[in-house]
Parts: C-alpha cells; sequence; structure tokens
C-alpha cells in the first residue's frame, strides 16, 4: 500500500486551486457554478469508467503506488481525485482562455 | 462492447449537451475551447503513457482499437475531448451567480468603506484607495 499516486494527484489539484485563486479562472469566477460543474464532470466520468470497467475494457493495474482502497468494483480511490484533477484542469484552461472577455465585462460591470 | 461503442454512447451525451447550449444562446467560447484542447490532448499524452506505463490501469487487447499514442489506447483520448466540451458547455449553460464568488482583494468593499463616517478623517488615504481600484482591477 503506498499514497504515492494519490499524493501527486493531491498535489496537482492544489496546483489548480492556486491557479484559480490567483487569476479567478473557476471557483473564483462563480464558485457556485464552478461547484456544480465539476461535481457533474466527475460524476460523469466515473459512470464512464464503471461502464469500461464491467464491460471489462480496462481495468486496476499491478502496481504499487495506490493505496488499494476501492470505491467500486476495479475502480480505486485514485480514480475519483484524478477525475477532480482533469475537470479542474480542463476549467482552469477554459477560464485561462477566456479570461480576457471576462476581465472586459467585469471592468463595464463595475464602471 | 468495445472501448469506442462506450465512448460513442458517453459522446453523444456530450453532444446532446453542447446541442443544448447552441440552441439556448448559450454556448461557450468554442475558440477558447478549441485552444483548452491542445494542451489538455497534449498532457493527456504525457501522462496517460506514464499512468500506463507504472501499471496503474491495464485494458483488454480484445476490446481496444490497437492504435496507440505511445502505450496509450486513442481512446483514452475521448475522455479529453469530452471534458473540454461538456464542461465549458454545462458552465456556460448555467446561469452566472449575482454575487460573484470568493474575491481576495475587495475593490467594492473598500469604495463602501470610503463612505463610512469612520473613516472621514483618513480623506486623503480613502482617495488614493479608490484610484488603486482602477489600477488592481486592470492588475488581475
Amino acid at each position: 500500500m503506498s499514497f504515492g499516486y494519490l499524493a501527486a494527484l493531491a498535489i496537482s489539484i492544489t496546483g489548480m486551486v492556486v491557479l484559480d485563486a490567483r487569476f479567478h479562472l473557476f471557483f473564483w469566477r462563480d464558485a457556485r457554478r464552478a461547484a456544480i460543474v465539476l461535481v457533474a464532470g466527475v460524476l460523469f466520468f466515473l459512470a464512464w469508467d464503471v461502464v469500461g470497467i464491467t464491460q471489462g475494457v480496462f481495468f486496476r493495474g499491478e502496481t504499487p503506488f495506490m493505496t488499494g482502497v476501492l470505491v467500486g468494483p476495479e475502480l480505486p480511490l485514485e480514480e475519483v481525485f484524478f477525475l477532480t484533477l482533469l475537470c479542474y484542469l480542463t476549467m482552469n484552461f477554459y477560464g485561462a482562455f477566456t479570461r480576457r472577455a471576462w476581465l472586459a465585462r467585469r471592468a463595464e460591470a463595475e464602471a | 462492447m468495445t472501448y469506442w461503442l462506450i465512448n460513442a454512447v458517453f459522446l453523444g451525451i456530450v453532444a446532446v449537451v453542447a446541442i443544448a447550449s447552441l440552441a439556448s444562446r448559450r454556448s461557450p467560447r468554442w475558440r477558447a475551447v478549441g485552444l483548452a484542447a491542445i494542451p489538455l490532448l497534449l498532457m493527456t499524452a504525457v501522462f496517460d503513457n506514464i499512468m500506463i506505463g507504472v501499471g496503474l490501469v491495464a485494458y483488454d487487447p480484445t476490446l481496444i482499437s490497437g492504435v496507440f499514442i505511445g502505450i496509450a489506447p486513442i481512446e483514452d483520448f475521448t475522455y479529453a475531448v469530452a471534458a473540454v466540451v461538456l464542461l465549458p458547455a454545462l458552465w456556460t449553460l448555467l446561469p452566472p451567480s449575482r454575487t460573484s464568488s470568493p474575491r481576495t482583494s475587495s475593490s467594492s468593499s473598500s469604495s463602501r468603506r470610503a463612505h463610512s463616517p469612520h473613516d472621514s478623517p483618513r480623506k486623503g488615504v480613502e482617495s488614493g484607495q479608490v484610484d488603486g481600484k482602477r489600477d488592481g482591477g486592470a492588475a488581475w
């Protein structure tokens, strides 16, 4: 049992939060909407995973880097964190590429 | 059921949400979606190869297409494509909150403070803050 992969994911998610806070990309732009999008995204990809696992397409590999804690058959705890990171990363990128327009709109609203 | 067949089903759901955002004239900025897709796909290529390489996940070779980017099945990239369309479409479909979220610098509260009677002795400082507000906004 190892926390290596889980720790790497937690550090990466922390990085996403720091960038979000600094540049107002996702939760720091609209926390309520971000929470809905993130939860919906993670649930959507978990469902996708579950179908893939039940159909036998992919499964947990033999690795010393995971805790071994499962949240479902062949579904490691780490996958929930991985999907959270994927969704957060996606929306931070989208936030970064829409940032100029968002800043302009906000400046207009505050003027 | 092959990996591609499963992906087709979930991409169908993504398409429904994307079409809903188009139909309601609340679609995301597609240019930003396209730009975000580039680093996401590159990072998927790098990290998926690492994850498979160290044995975090394995695949049934009879259920995947056999097309790989390195050792990553091409089907895995569907997750990144789905994320970059689905999540921004959901984001723009949802109505914006009236009060937007945690803010580090509270420019609005400092301008409100300027009208507070307690602050009148520091009038010069307050007017400096009001000027600073504009600069602070532009710096973000």
